[in-house]
């Protein structure tokens, strides 16, 4: 065997046998929250995820992660109160951790296993379905987290003695850029 | 003696009731002597029972094993989970960092040691073998590793700094007065709408043509009554924690605003009404300054009610 084409044999054989490594990073997105209230419904958005992706060896672990004082209700008084309820002086940040395959990565529609840190509480929801869309070189990724209160052991706010209902389900749309 | 009566007393709030023989049939006993004795006995098995453990390592060796655990960072891991195995007899001793990180086996016996370091969202670190001596402290310092996998992307890699991840009691404790406070503000602002409402009404009494004296004091208690209530609650607004870094939004702009109406309004109306009572009081017809003092009243109360309104649908 020749030099040249021994030398394209170890670069290659590494990539070939483990997968390249290949990294994502969160670009635009919005995740809003939606409780409802016999009297009332309200939504929380927060524009400030911030979200990496790391795929090696055919697994890929995505990082997102939100201050929960960052959604925005537009009454400041029921953000704060929002910030209450969910202890979020204590625990500031919401973290999603996704673990899935590479190969998931090219399907119209992919199920993730979520791990949320929240109000000092971790969930897991498992297969949750996300659309995906490519735009170039952008995916944009869109789909609903079927959250409750009870998931994260918070106590449900009340109006005029009715509590808000236990759903809060979490839109999100994501838009992830290569790195 | 002491001895049923530790066993057979039945407690009943603050007193013991003796059944035993000597209570029953009225037999003479000291009952603080009996008690004195119980305890005495109770603190010497107490005392053998603590200081036995010491009393048998000192028979073993007088070495000690400490020092420190911290993450990657240097900041000290409370709670972490210290495990040293002796190597030769195998006998296993477990304890737990303190708030500072540090822990510390003593009396320990002399010989070579496993140390095991355990936290929650660290990698466990064990050490092979150290030797604690026959008299004085090995030190062993546990240095630990974040339990993430090399590669994963952590809140680090996003960007954030440890001011925006890192949490405290004492914010949340500022949260939970803040709230607490303003459910207190609420629910006295709406009582003091059945004072205000009772004052607005009774004025009818006190200023009309068919106005009484006695309609003009029961008008001004009531109206002193529903000042009273207002302060007491609006403090409660005005004392509350602020939160650092949170804009005013939404309809508690509203309600904010509103507060420059009825606030003063709620100071100046019972000044003039005070003036209105005198002058009524003289004999005179209500004038000047004093004439006033129905409607500043009365636009005090509208503005409350428009701040209970703008505020009422919202959790």
């Amino acid at each position: 065997m020749n030099q040249p084409i021994l030398a394209l044999f170890l670069l290659l054989a590494p990539a070939a046998v483990f997968g390249a490594d290949s990294q994502w990073v969160l670009g635009p997105s919005a995740l809003s929250y939606h409780v409802s209230h016999p009297l009332h419904e309200s939504v929380g958005v927060s524009r400030e995820a911030r979200g990496k992706g790391v795929c090696r060896a055919g697994q890929c672990d995505f990082l997102i992660a939100v201050p929960v004082k960052s959604f925005d209700s537009k009454d400041s008084n029921r953000d704060l109160h929002m910030l209450q309820v969910t202890r979020g002086g204590q625990f500031p940040m919401v973290t999603v951790r996704v673990l899935l395959l590479e190969s998931d990565l090219a399907s119209a529609t992919i199920h993730c296993d979520l791990e949320i840190q929240f109000a000092g509480q971790t969930a897991h929801y498992k297969q949750v379905p996300f659309q995906r869309e490519a735009h170039g070189n952008d995916i944009r990724i869109t789909g609903t987290i079927p959250a409750t209160l009870a998931d994260f052991k918070i106590d449900p706010p009340s109006l005029l003695a009715v509590p808000v209902k236990n759903d809060v389900p979490v839109k999100v749309e994501m838009t992830w850029r290569p790195m | 003696m002491a001895e049923d009566l530790t066993l057979r007393g039945k407690k009943t709030g603050c007193r013991i009731e003796d059944n035993t023989k000597a209570g029953r049939y009225g037999m003479f006993r000291n009952p603080l002597g009996d008690w004195l004795g119980s305890v005495r006995g109770a603190i010497t098995v107490l005392m053998f029972a603590i200081l036995s453990p010491f009393l048998m390592a000192q028979t073993a060796g007088t070495g000690a094993l400490a020092g420190k655990v911290t993450d990657a960072a240097g900041a000290p891991v409370a709670n972490a989970m210290v495990t040293v195995v002796n190597a030769d007899s195998g006998r296993t001793q477990t304890a737990a960092t303190g708030l500072d990180g540090t822990y510390r086996f003593s009396p320990l016996p002399p010989g070579n040691y496993r140390v095991k370091f355990e936290a929650t969202g660290f990698q466990a670190l064990e050490i092979a073998s150290t030797t604690v001596p026959a008299a004085g402290a090995a030190t062993v310092d546990g240095k630990l590793e974040s339990e993430q996998k090399s590669g994963e992307p952590s809140l680090k890699d996003l960007g954030f700094t440890p001011d925006q991840t890192a949490g405290s009691a004492a914010a949340q404790a500022r949260l939970d007065k803040r709230s607490h406070m303003l459910k207190i503000h609420q629910r006295l602002g709406l009582i003091t709408l059945a004072p205000l409402a009772a004052t607005l009404i009774l004025s009818n009494g006190a200023a009309s043509r068919n106005g009484t004296a006695s309609g003009r004091e029961i008008h001004a208690a009531v109206g002193g009554v529903t000042a009273g209530m207002y302060l007491t609650t609006a403090s409660f607004a005005i004392f509350a924690p602020k939160i650092p870094g949170t804009p005013t939004r939404g309809p508690i702009r509203l309600h904010k605003a509103l507060a420059w109406i009825h606030g003063p309004g709620m100071i100046l109306t019972p000044i003039l009404g005070a003036l209105a009572y005198q002058q009524r009081s003289n004999g005179e017809k209500v004038h000047g300054l004093a004439g006033a003092h129905g409607a500043v009243g009365a636009i005090t109360g509208i503005a409350y009610g428009a701040a209970m309104l703008s505020v009422v649908i919202k959790f």
